[in-house]
């Protein structure tokens, strides 16, 4: 019998886009299957209100696979990346405010301002963080070696990354050892003085988990969100022109280009499995599309607890998969503003308005925040992460009017009295608008307005299990090898021909499309 | 300076690591001498008549994690050591309903069952996990720790068996938990087991002794694992109580160390190494007395060691570097009771096996983490957490006829208190422990006799602890192993040739195991007729 397709994508976000892309790139006939009616799942940009365009859930990008970009000439298809200078600018309500910029002695000029000590230290750690980085991306583009098995490839793979290691110098190499597992409060502790660098820093160690930075771990955090950075330059964020769904379009556009067919409004209901192999997919509509390779760009949990089903799988598999971490932490406020909001400690229109705006006075700040939270309420007085992307790209809102994206943590899917209902969603949007209102007091009076979303909205619109953007938390007991689970960090499953290409697997996290391009490897070397 | 040594070896510091190190190295011939600043010997490992007819274990309180080899090879039996096993853990929770697990596993399953049928059936099954993981990595806590950046073929070697251990010898599944204890929180560790609160706060409570660090606190899931390891005549996880109180474990080493033939002084504080040309040559005391030995052993921790004993100018200044930021701070303080009376717990009877156990004062995960949040930010806990013995319930010769003394330690107690400690904060500090205690146990207050309380700022001037911490260093993932307590520097040398580290900050840490000292004496033995060199 003659299959339609060599392979099905379930699911099209920025992964699935490009494990399809690749997939096709390599003549296989492939279908992608949407649910929603637009592709990108998170990397999406929407009108939610007539002539304001928001990046729903995702901001900007970080690190981009290069290799991703290149094989598949996303530039052809419109990616273009516009890099923000300075990086972030974080306010203080004390009229005080700390900037970062691309230019290291940019950036040095300013610490100085704060502390000679601060400032002197700069180089020295952006160098140390600079090595980390470097090492872990070149972990991201490997599959993480099953390092049980033994194999040849794998113990080749361990054996790269440690002569990697090594090439660094043994003093280097050590030091890299000893951050990963560090709390990033320790780790700044032991650099800086200055409270807003420290929380400012510190900060983009905590983003994404339910965490605060004296964690364990975050440190680790810290340094994956400056993958693909140049060095010295942090929490630097690219905007996508025309929206960050522009960057799912290009995938899109490549994985087309290549061949692939993609569908949207269309439901994946179920994996069909015969024997313990995956044969195809049944669709909410009733219908069924074979082909040899099914691919899932769902979170585990929603793969294998859902679509797959536990009666499919091993009974410790499950158990596995039940485990994993997810609790989403992050909310967002999208808001469509009549003017710019005009901060206290540097008023009016400027530069700083184009980095990220950072509401992260310091490292207590944060935990106390992550404290309201993990007694399961909205913190009180959030860590913000907010982008106003119509200034450098005035497409996405109304001729001198502006869109802002706010990323609000911690805001908990587990509350402690229940659901995510309109009060305590009205009680997040409150707490957003009067935090920011503190740095710009005209932040209130612009807003013309307004979309809230919470981790329950994540998980109810886009699958996310329990809201976790990651699939799944980026804490140390759930990375590399024992990320999704361990033993399965290959990207393949216990379901023979199934497999997963999501966030959910190594790397995991940002929008980087290296999940999707490291699947493709694997699901290539199987086909 | 060609000075004669008057001895093979000095050790400083007489607690129960520098006892052990005393005792090994005499053991195999060499001529040892072992200084102690106080006029007793144990550091931490003390027992204290404090206040008259009652002795107070002043600080560490039970033992586990002594090393089995450790009470074989220097006969410690003989020499007077005797531990009780402590059979139960009883944990009082609000409204007079309590939780108490049993050395009999039915007992205890019948117990569990009462607060959850689920985690009654996977109590026994955890068991075995954790005891299977304790054996897991007892080749780690056996081995001085090899240098994965090292180029020495003997270390790589080690290394390489390690890696195969790790890779081949250990069960898969062992090997992820492994992966998973050391990265996790505790309070995470346990959700994937159980569901009954009052069980996973007892259980969690193990993972943040001595840490500055609350239950969902990713890391402690290790210490609880840490706290696993204890075995006592090869029976893993099994607490005991030592008769005379902790301090007989310090005689008892101490009197192994004098039968082969180390003399002990105490009353001696040495106040520097004394270098020469990277060299150490001996010890000046602060008498102004100099004595030189061919090794000096170091059993204080290594701030102490490196930044007052040693003069900075004769360590590398990476070196340096690394000691100034090796987390030390003390999070636990102590308050010892002398009481003309049991507690009476709410809703139990006036005395029972239940006070002869562990009492366990947290009665939830959100109870301890929210005493971790009081400390964070620079209070002590105002509800803290306690963990409890009743020393003279098990051993009457702690207190006299028909009284008692309780050993209460309590977590969390910064050593950095906003505003610094001082009497009238220490004072605060134990009636927040009085109060807490009497939440549960109405008649403590009117059964207390004496009260001694101690910070860990009292930890570092009486015991000499910098920061008051209890294992020398904090038992973080970035100290532990080849990183305790310094990289490149985690087999018990240190930069200057001829001193060597013996106490809990170097590896495999804290408690009263002796087996930093009984690793590091081994060691100092390999190389002793070719003095190490870079």
């Amino acid at each position: 019998m003659i299959q339609p397709y060599d392979a099905i994508v379930v699911g099209a976000g920025h992964n699935g886009l490009t494990t399809a892309a690749y997939l096709a790139k390599a003549d296989k006939r492939v279908l992608v299957l949407e649910r929603r009616d637009i592709v990108g799942g998170v990397t999406v940009t929407q009108e939610v209100h007539t002539g304001f365009k928001f990046d729903t859930w995702v901001h900007g990008v970080g690190w981009l696979h290069p290799k991703v970009m290149r094989d598949l000439d996303l530039a052809h298809h419109g990616l273009e990346i516009l890099r923000n200078d300075p990086t972030v600018f974080a306010p203080l309500p004390d009229g005080a405010h700390l900037t970062l910029w691309q230019d290291g002695g940019k950036t040095v000029e300013t610490l100085r301002g704060f502390s000679s000590s601060d400032a002197n230290k700069w180089g020295a750690f952006a160098e140390r963080v600079a090595q980390v980085a470097q090492i872990l991306e070149a972990a991201y583009s490997v599959t993480p070696p099953d390092i049980r098995a033994g194999s040849f490839d794998d113990l080749i793979k361990i054996l790269k990354l440690g002569g990697r290691l090594r090439r660094l110098g043994r003093r280097n190499m050590m030091e890299v050892i000893r951050l990963l597992p560090m709390s990033v409060a320790e780790f700044l502790d032991e650099w800086f003085e200055t409270d807003v660098l420290k929380g400012t820093l510190g900060a983009s160690g905590i983003s994404g988990i339910f965490q605060g930075p004296r964690a364990s771990g975050t440190t680790f955090i810290l340094a994956h969100h400056h993958v693909g950075s140049p060095k010295g330059v942090f929490r630097s964020l690219g905007l996508v022109r025309g929206g960050v769904g522009n960057l799912s379009a290009a995938l899109a556009g490549a994985a087309r280009q290549h061949g692939a067919e993609i569908r949207t409004g269309a439901e994946v209901e179920q994996v069909v499995i015969v024997e313990g192999q995956a044969r195809g997919v049944v669709l909410a509509s009733g219908e069924e599309i074979a082909a040899s390779q099914i691919i899932s760009n769902a979170d585990p949990h929603a793969t294998f607890l859902g679509l797959v089903g536990p009666l499919n799988l091993p009974q410790d598999f499950v158990q596995k998969v039940r485990n994993i971490k997810f609790r989403g932490a992050c909310a967002r406020v999208n808001l469509a503003l009549d003017e710019l909001p005009s901060f206290t400690s540097l008023p009016g229109d400027g530069p700083h308005l184009r980095g990220v705006i950072s509401i992260s006075p310091s490292l207590n700040y944060l935990e106390r925040a992550y404290d309201d939270a993990k007694y399961g309420g909205i913190s009180q007085q959030p860590y913000l992460e907010a982008s106003i992307p119509s200034l450098a790209d005035p497409t996405l809102a109304p001729s001198g009017k502006h869109v802002m994206t706010i990323a609000v943590q911690y805001a908990p899917y587990q509350l402690k009295q229940g659901l995510w209902d309109d009060a305590q969603r009205e009680l997040l949007f409150d707490t957003v608008v009067e935090t920011l209102t503190e740095y710009a007091p005209n932040l209130t009076g612009a807003i013309l307005h307004s979309q809230v979303l919470t981790p329950l909205d994540l998980e109810q619109e886009f699958g996310l299990t329990e809201g976790n953007l990651n699939h799944g938390e980026l804490t140390l007991d759930q990375l590399f090898f024992m990320r999704p689970v361990p033993g399965w960090a290959q990207y393949r499953t216990p379901i023979k021909n199934l497999y997963l290409c999501g966030a959910g697997t190594h790397p995991g996290g940002g929008v980087a499309a290296a999940s999707g391009y490291n699947a493709a490897r694997e699901i290539l070397k199987d086909a | 300076m060609g000075r004669v040594p008057h001895y093979d070896a000095i050790v400083i510091g007489g607690g129960h690591n520098g006892l052990t190190t005393a005792a090994y190295l005499a053991k195999a011939g060499k001529q040892v001498l072992l200084l102690e600043r106080r006029d007793i010997l144990g550091g931490a490992t003390v027992t204290e008549e404090i206040y008259p007819g009652f002795k107070y274990s002043v600080a560490s309180y039970v033992v586990s994690l002594l090393r089995p080899d450790v009470i074989r090879e220097l006969k410690l039996a003989e020499h007077g050591l005797e531990i009780v096993p402590l059979e139960s853990s009883f944990s009082p929770l609000p409204g007079g309903d309590y939780l108490v697990r049993w050395a009999d596993r039915d007992q205890t399953r019948r117990e569990i069952y009462r607060h959850s049928p689920h985690d009654a059936d996977l109590y026994p099954e955890f068991g075995r996990l954790m005891s299977q993981m304790a054996r897991a990595v007892k080749p780690l806590i056996s081995m001085a720790p090899p240098d994965p950046t090292s180029l020495n073929p003997k270390e790589l070697l080690e290394l390489a068996k390690l890696g195969r251990y790790f890779a081949r010898d250990l069960e898969q599944e062992h090997f992820y938990s492994l992966v998973k204890l050391m990265t996790m929180s505790v309070a995470d560790f346990l959700d994937e087991w159980f569901e009954s609160e009052p069980l996973k706060a007892v259980m969690s409570s193990s993972g943040i002794i001595g840490t500055f660090l609350g239950p969902r606190s990713p890391g402690t899931a290790y210490v609880m694992l840490h706290h696993f390891m204890g075995e006592i005549d090869g029976v893993f996880r099994a607490w005991g109580f030592p008769r005379g109180g902790t301090g007989a474990v310090a005689e008892s080493i101490a009197s192994a160390a004098r039968s082969y033939g180390v003399e002990i002084r105490t009353s001696a504080d040495v106040e520097q190494v004394i270098v020469k040309k990277g060299r150490a040559l001996g010890v000046a005391l602060e008498s102004g007395e100099e004595i030189y030995a061919r090794r000096v052993v170091s059993g204080v921790d290594p701030k102490r060691t490196f930044l007052k004993l040693v003069d900075e100018s004769h360590l590398p200044s990476d070196f340096v570097e690394d000691i100034r930021r090796f987390r030390i701070q003390g999070s636990s303080g102590k308050v010892n009771l002398a009481l003309s009376e049991l507690p009476h717990f709410t809703g139990l009877p006036a005395d029972g096996p239940h006070l002869r156990g562990f009492i366990s004062v947290g009665p939830s995960i959100e109870y301890l983490e929210r005493a971790y949040d009081d400390a964070k930010y620079g209070a002590f806990s105002r509800r803290p957490y306690l963990d409890i013995v009743i020393p003279s319930a098990i051993d009457p010769a702690m207190a006299p006829p028909g009284k008692h003394v309780m050993s209460i330690f309590v977590q969390h107690a910064p050593y950095n208190l906003n505003g610094g400690w001082n009497d009238a904060q220490r004072e605060a500090f134990g009636d927040a422990v009085v109060d807490t205690l009497a939440e549960f146990a109405p008649n403590i207050k009117d059964a207390i006799l004496h009260r001694q309380v101690l910070t860990p700022w009292d930890l570092e001037q009486v015991m000499g602890l910098t920061e008051g911490n209890i294992f020398q260093g904090e038992l973080s993932l970035h100290q532990l192993f080849f990183l305790r307590p310094a990289a490149g520097w985690a087999r018990y040398r240190t930069p200057v040739k001829n001193l060597y580290l013996c106490g809990s900050a170097a590896h495999p840490g804290g408690g009263i195991s002796s087996a930093p000292g009984r690793l590091a004496a081994l060691e100092i033995l390999k190389n002793w007729s070719k003095p190490w060199s870079s």
